[in-house]
């Protein structure tokens, strides 16, 4: 297992939080982890691996929030939430890794107790112990000043910002004003208020929430997806099977390499153009070391 | 009130009756397991209106005729046995001093009532949703008492979160357990709450003036089945006070405040035979006898009753057609006049509706539509898999559609306000409402232009448009919209509500075998 234990290094050093380095422009490069395979929970394991494991980023007695997305009435062959294999497997590594606590919640778009459900993801964490599936509980909801580009201020869910590690598990996928919802996008599931109101800004808004609530971890599932009608689908024609699931510490990276697989190129997202412009993460695929499994 | 089979019948039912209600809400299963839609399913009122006004046969009123039936054979105990609203008026009537009737309700009124509400559904306007004791009640509590009691139980809980924070979590699966199968979903703030909640106050103020009040003297249930009970064969022995003793004149709840029994009025409660000091009261079956012939002697009153239904239903005729435009009722209902035979204005569908889109018509729907369901997108959306509303209503005035029938039924169509809508009116990309459309292949779609923006640069923006072939009017696209106040798209009633074209006639060959509604 020499090349693994290499990987985690890598993995390791790219997690490094260097202040200084930062501020130069050669800094280590992102690691983005690829893994493929049938076995959906198996790929999301493999996948951190990849980058260094789960223990590189939770630590023991953390309170972990794992925020994928379910905000649709669908059911998971329909490919808008993701996919609840890959949704358990992050939670049990989290636990694994030492994890106190592990909250999944999403503000959703559709009936919560309807996407809740038919997501499949509660029931896949049904009965885990230290595994808290709660809705959004309004009260929760704190404005947080952001000072950013065109959101001086939003309302971000409580929880998601008091937790030692957010882990951020999004279902890539189509969508229909910013052509693809991937990591960035999916924090828009810690937003209160009217969010639909950011969307006449989106790319520079999502940059906003992004440089304030910062994902530890992106798990991209790209399992299943949607290549049409998203963000919301409905109809089987419109889903692929990839198989893959991306994982990354640069959140920046992982969207844009998640792109790819669409056939688009990462600088036709706004989205991630202008969170990479905000030095939230590397655009450039090739400044960036793919690692896959 | 003391202890007695009736007694124990009453609390029982009333137990059921309080489930089913608590029960009438999503809780995780597409399909709910029951509803408070059975109570009225067995209201005979509502059946004999069902057949008036439709003028057709439907099962599910049967056990409403059964229940008539029995009471053909066994005289009101439905009201001294069964009914919760009954049941609860005990409950109280203890507590409440008595005053002595009213001289305008002791009269024939309550005949003028049943005659003009079942004159009324003759002729097409079903009325007596507004009178009857259970959907009385059932608004009662789903329009105030019940979000009121949620909003309470709520507000305690986010009070306790500012007083201890991220510790309250120690209290979590306590509340969790409440929120999951006692209090409703979310508190809603209906219009006519409180219009609602005075009508269920009035029927416990007739107590001040006697017992059962509301029963003897209004209740259009209850003279519908005291007309019933006038063939009983359940008699009481002795018929009359006995000279001796009128003990009874104090027990009995309803009818002794005369020197005879009156057949119609007595709610088989027994307590007079209980309590009779020389055991000389006892209820027992006769045959059925030629009788006196006066089955109806509220001939006038009821006629006049009649009279009095056909002039209101002229006078209720009144809308306007601005209002008809917003007139939006829930999914499955296609025709304006059949809707209005048959709803009971029970407003089970406003408390089970997932989105809380349903809501009471003050004046949208005309004075006859009064407390029947219409859907406000602003507020609310129908939900696209969701069927409870169908599911629940007793008399199928919204039809219980399979999901995917019921998904492709048109509520309304979705229409654009340029002068409101964003990417027109403003220049900015938004189309949440494409997002949220939920048909899969999108009655919502949105198309790429370039435009000038208003500082002068070059843009490209994405322009929304409506499907009208695939829209069924969900008015999640007007929900969601994020422009406050008007939203940039609207829905708005449509006459024909046939549903959109199954795509194998649609003229899109490559589209010919995908169902757009799956």
């Amino acid at each position: 297992m020499r090349r693994r234990t290499f990987l985690k290094l890598a993995g390791l050093a790219s997690l490094y939080p260097t202040p200084l380095l930062a501020a130069t422009p050669a800094r280590e490069p992102s690691v983005v982890g690829v893994a493929e395979g049938k076995d959906h929970a198996q790929v999301t394991r493999t996948a951190l691996t990849l980058i260094g494991g789960m223990r590189r980023f939770v630590k023991p007695g953390d309170v972990v929030v794992v925020k994928p997305n379910m905000g649709w009435d669908r059911t998971p062959e329909q490919a808008a939430n993701t996919n609840p294999l890959v949704v358990r497997a992050v939670v049990e590594e989290a636990l694994a890794a030492g994890a106190k606590k592990v909250k999944v919640f999403d503000r959703t778009c559709n009936d919560e107790r309807r996407c809740y459900v038919n997501s499949g993801i509660a029931e896949a964490l049904r009965g885990m112990k230290n595994v808290e599936v709660k809705q959004i509980e309004p009260e929760r909801y704190r404005k947080v000043p952001l000072n950013g580009a065109v959101l001086k201020e939003w309302e971000l869910y409580g929880e998601a910002l008091t937790a030692n590690v957010f882990i951020n598990v999004p279902v890539a996928k189509h969508h229909g004003l910013t052509r693809l919802t991937l990591g960035l996008k999916n924090v828009m599931g810690v937003m209160g208020g009217n969010r639909g109101s950011i969307h006449k800004n989106i790319d520079q808004a999502l940059a906003d929430i992004n440089s304030v609530l910062k994902s530890h971890l992106t798990v991209i599932d790209a399992t299943r997806v949607l290549t049409a009608n998203g963000p919301q689908g409905g109809d089987l024609a419109d889903v692929r099977k990839f198989n893959k699931v991306i994982v990354s510490a640069d959140i920046v990276a992982a969207d844009a390499f998640a792109t790819t697989l669409f056939g688009l190129q990462p600088a036709d997202i706004g989205v991630t153009v202008a969170a990479h412009r905000r030095g939230l993460g590397e655009l450039n695929l090739d400044k960036v070391r793919i690692v896959r499994g | 009130m003391k202890r007695t089979s009736a007694r124990l019948s009453q609390y029982l039912f009333l137990a059921l009756f309080l489930v089913l209600f608590v029960a009438t809400e999503y809780r995780g299963s597409d399909q709910l397991w029951a509803a408070v839609n059975a109570f009225f399913r067995a209201d005979p009122l509502v059946a004999v209106s069902y057949l008036l006004a439709t003028r057709s046969w439907s099962w599910l009123i049967f056990p409403g005729i059964l229940l008539l039936l029995c009471s053909l054979l066994l005289g009101r105990f439905f009201c001294g046995w069964i009914c919760p609203l009954g049941t609860l008026l005990d409950l109280v009537t203890g507590r409440i001093r008595k005053r002595g009737a009213v001289r305008f309700l002791a009269g024939n009124f309550r005949f003028w009532l049943l005659g003009g509400l079942l004159a009324a559904a003759l002729l097409g306007v079903n009325l007596v949703g507004l009178f009857d004791p259970l959907a009385l009640l059932v608004r009662g509590l789903t329009l105030f008492l019940y979000p009121l009691f949620g909003d309470a139980v709520r507000q305690g809980w986010v009070g306790l979160y500012r007083l201890l924070g991220d510790g309250r979590d120690l209290l979590a699966p306590g509340y969790a357990l409440l929120r999951d199968y006692l209090l409703p979903f979310r508190e809603t703030f209906y219009p006519l709450a409180l219009t609602s909640v005075l009508l269920l106050f009035g029927v416990f103020a007739l107590e001040a003036t006697e017992s059962r009040a509301w029963c003897r003297r209004l209740c259009p249930l209850g003279t519908l089945l005291g007309i019933a009970a006038r063939f009983s064969l359940v008699r009481r022995e002795p018929a009359g006070l006995c000279a001796d003793c009128g003990a009874c004149r104090q027990l009995c709840p309803t009818s002794f405040d005369r020197e005879l029994l009156q057949q119609e009025e007595c709610i088989l409660c027994l307590d007079c035979q209980l309590h009779c000091a020389q055991q000389r009261v006892r209820f027992h079956l006769v045959r059925p006898a030629a009788t006196d012939g006066a089955w109806l002697p509220e001939r006038r009153a009821l006629l006049g009753g009649m009279v009095g239904g056909v002039l209101l239903v002229g006078g209720l005729r009144f809308r306007v057609p601005e209002a008809k435009a917003r007139l939006l009722r829930p999914p499955g209902v296609r025709d304006e006049g059949e809707f209005l035979r048959k709803c009971v204005r029970c407003g089970e569908c406003m408390k089970v509706c997932l989105k809380n889109a349903l809501y009471p018509a003050v004046f949208q729907a005309g004075a006859a539509g009064l407390f029947t369901p219409i859907v406000l997108p602003r507020l609310g959306y129908c939900e696209y898999n969701c069927t409870l509303c169908g599911q629940v209503c007793p008399t199928a005035a919204i039809p219980n559609l399979p999901v995917a029938q019921k998904r492709r039924e048109v509520i309304g169509r979705a229409v654009f306000d340029k002068n409101h809508c964003l990417p027109f009116a403003r220049k900015v990309n938004c189309i949440v409402c494409e997002e949220h459309c939920p048909i899969p292949q999108k009655a919502i779609r949105a198309e790429t232009v370039s435009e000038i923006d208003a500082q002068g640069k070059s843009i490209l923006l994405r322009e929304p448009f409506v499907v009208d072939e695939l829209c069924n009017g969900c008015g999640i696209c007007e929900h969601v919209c994020p422009l406050e106040g008007k939203a940039g798209i609207e829905v708005f009633a449509v006459q024909d509500h046939t549903p959109p074209l199954l795509p194998e006639r649609r003229s899109a060959p490559a589209e010919a075998t995908v169902d757009p509604y799956r």
